[in-house]
């Protein structure tokens, strides 16, 4: 158990670490910026929607878990509108979709900004006319994006007839798989499976309770094992999740991770990808700012996500789902 | 140089004693694995260290099929456990390590000295679940069926963790630390069931059972899962 002086002591270093991460976030405005190519035909969409859009999610999270007068409440409120602009207020998803109308993507980095309450009714309209299709809707997948798809549909007022989706237990998660099998790949998937049923952290108590008690028996040696091996970013989006299980259960922050992902921040808390030497991959600060901003966004982003879920809890059913006696010990 | 030819040749002797244990274990042709005693000089100094180091474990097929000790098997045995008493300063898996054998002599010979007051387990009181585990890996000879010792009781206090440090142990490769986990988690009640053991212990086997100290943890494993006794 943390003692309560430990735990306020991390708390103080999280909201910094959010603080630093999203002002980081907020001084590589011109990198999240939507370049002329975002409409192009062949534009690199993880080099423009992408990041724009992971901007928006985390901030709309952030929005919702602070209070307005607070100073990463008005950080992320002034990042979704630099954000809503880019996208000319909802204007260029109209327009992407004429360009790729069956393109779930479009959809997918609308609603994120859709739920911090941006909406352009007219694309809405124009994304329900195409999900109405059969094509649209057998668009093939894997089974954790899907999953995605289906949210930002129901964000968007698009819903699906019939039973709920059958696609958590066919994710790599909603199977509670050995978790000893756990890798890379497994761990972005199951990172997103909670992502997409919690609503980004903002609806904890959606988390099936067989998820919450499986999550909170393995994320440690996950989180062990991947910050050990420098996984930056995998590693922040494995403390979001555990924050996210943590706002059910009421366990603690798990400090020693923490402090490892922290120590691996850059001089403006930005966090790196992975511990790749940053001169090797010509990502370094001094070389090519582009590479570096590629190398460091969403590892950042994650962070300040993480760090903000982290701090805003706990939230719902505190108490449940967590393991009696004394196991648990710090990790 | 020396120094390092003499580890080197003592690396090999327990790897042997090992794969003697696992043919053992797999109901091979005889339980007495122990090298006849009277082999004097460095043979058999190395021998008695091979045996010190694997412990109680030496006698593990014959204590699991409840095969009477061969004499002379019991004789080195005795010889190891009294050759190298643990020092005033030794770790506590040493004592722990050292304990097991002297308790694994009474067992299979009655008439052996009692064996020394437990060591205690105040070094895992606030111990993680990863130092626990490394530890209980360590002192897998304990995780016997029906063994009552502080060592067996702090484990089953702590399932979770021990589970949760087989998963850090695989996803280290770090396989003889999870096949010492492996087999304290055949033992232990409240081990989620989602930690799928037996697939678990099939692919440490699959993935590090060439090393003979690994194919012992996972073959000790399988047979008290499958209900042998001490």
């Amino acid at each position: 158990m943390t003692a309560p002086a430990d735990a306020h002591r991390t708390a103080g270093t999280l909201r910094t670490a959010a603080g630093d991460a999203l002002a980081w976030a907020d001084s590589r405005r011109a990198d999240f910026a939507l370049g002329e190519d975002a409409l192009a035909a062949d534009g690199e969409v993880d080099r423009s929607w992408k990041p724009l859009g992971e901007l928006a999610q985390v901030c709309a999270t952030v929005t919702r878990l602070t209070g307005p007068a607070d100073p990463l409440h008005a950080r992320a409120r002034g990042l979704l509108d630099f954000a809503w602009q880019e996208t000319r207020e909802g204007e260029l998803f109209l327009r992407l979709q004429r360009l790729e109308p069956f393109a779930t993507y479009p959809l997918e980095v609308y609603a994120a900004l859709a739920s911090a309450g941006l909406r352009h009714p007219a694309f809405e309209q124009a994304a329900a006319v195409v999900a109405r299709t059969r094509g649209w809707r057998l668009t093939e997948q894997d089974p954790t994006r899907r999953l995605g798809v289906l949210r930002a549909e129901e964000r968007c007022g698009i819903h699906r007839f019939g039973q709920a989706p059958p696609e958590l237990p066919q994710t790599w998660l909603g199977g509670l798989p050995e978790p000893w099998t756990f890798g890379r790949d497994a761990g972005y998937a199951l990172t997103h499976v909670v992502f997409h049923l919690s609503d980004w952290g903002r609806d904890a108590s959606a988390l099936p309770p067989d998820l919450v008690a499986y999550l909170g028996d393995w994320l440690p040696p996950w989180l062990d094992t991947c910050l050990e091996a420098g996984l930056w970013d995998l590693g922040g989006e494995l403390l979001a999740v555990a924050a996210i299980v943590a706002r059910t259960t009421g366990e603690d922050i798990p400090g020693s991770d923490w402090g490892r992902l922290l120590e691996a921040r850059g001089p403006s808390g930005e966090v790196p990808l992975d511990d790749r030497d940053l001169d090797d991959i010509a990502a370094g600060p001094g070389s090519d700012g582009d590479r570096y901003f590629l190398h460091h966004y969403h590892s950042t982003l994650m962070a300040a996500f993480a760090a903000v879920l982290a701090g805003a809890r706990p939230a719902e059913r505190p108490g449940a789902g967590r393991r009696p006696g004394g196991q648990g010990a710090p990790a | 140089m020396e120094q390092s030819g003499t580890s080197t040749r003592l690396q090999a002797a327990v790897q042997d004693l090992a794969s003697g244990v696992v043919s053992a274990l797999r109901g091979g042709d005889h339980a007495h694995v122990v090298p006849p005693a009277g082999t004097d000089g460095e043979a058999g100094d190395l021998a008695l260290a091979a045996v010190r180091v694997l412990g109680a474990d030496a006698l593990l097929p014959g204590l699991l099929s409840r095969t009477p000790p061969d004499p002379a098997e019991l004789a080195v045995f005795r010889k190891a456990v009294e050759a190298y008493p643990p020092r005033a300063d030794a770790a506590p898996t040493v004592r722990w390590s050292h304990w097991a054998m002297a308790r694994t002599l009474r067992r299979a010979d009655p008439s052996s000295a009692e064996p020394p007051d437990e060591p205690d387990t105040a070094w895992l009181d606030d111990a993680t679940w990863q130092f626990v585990t490394h530890q209980l890996a360590v002192l897998a000879p304990l995780a016997l069926p029906g063994e009552d010792c502080a060592v067996s009781r702090l484990a089953a206090g702590r399932p979770v963790d021990v589970a949760r440090g087989f998963v850090r142990a695989v996803r280290r490769r770090d396989w003889r630390q999870a096949a010492g986990a492996g087999r304290w988690l055949t033992l232990l009640p409240g081990v989620p069931d989602s930690v799928g053991l037996e697939a678990g212990l099939d692919f440490v086997e699959l993935m590090g059972g060439q090393d003979p100290l690994v194919a012992l943890q996972v073959q000790a494993a399988r047979r008290m899962r499958t209900g042998a006794r001490v």
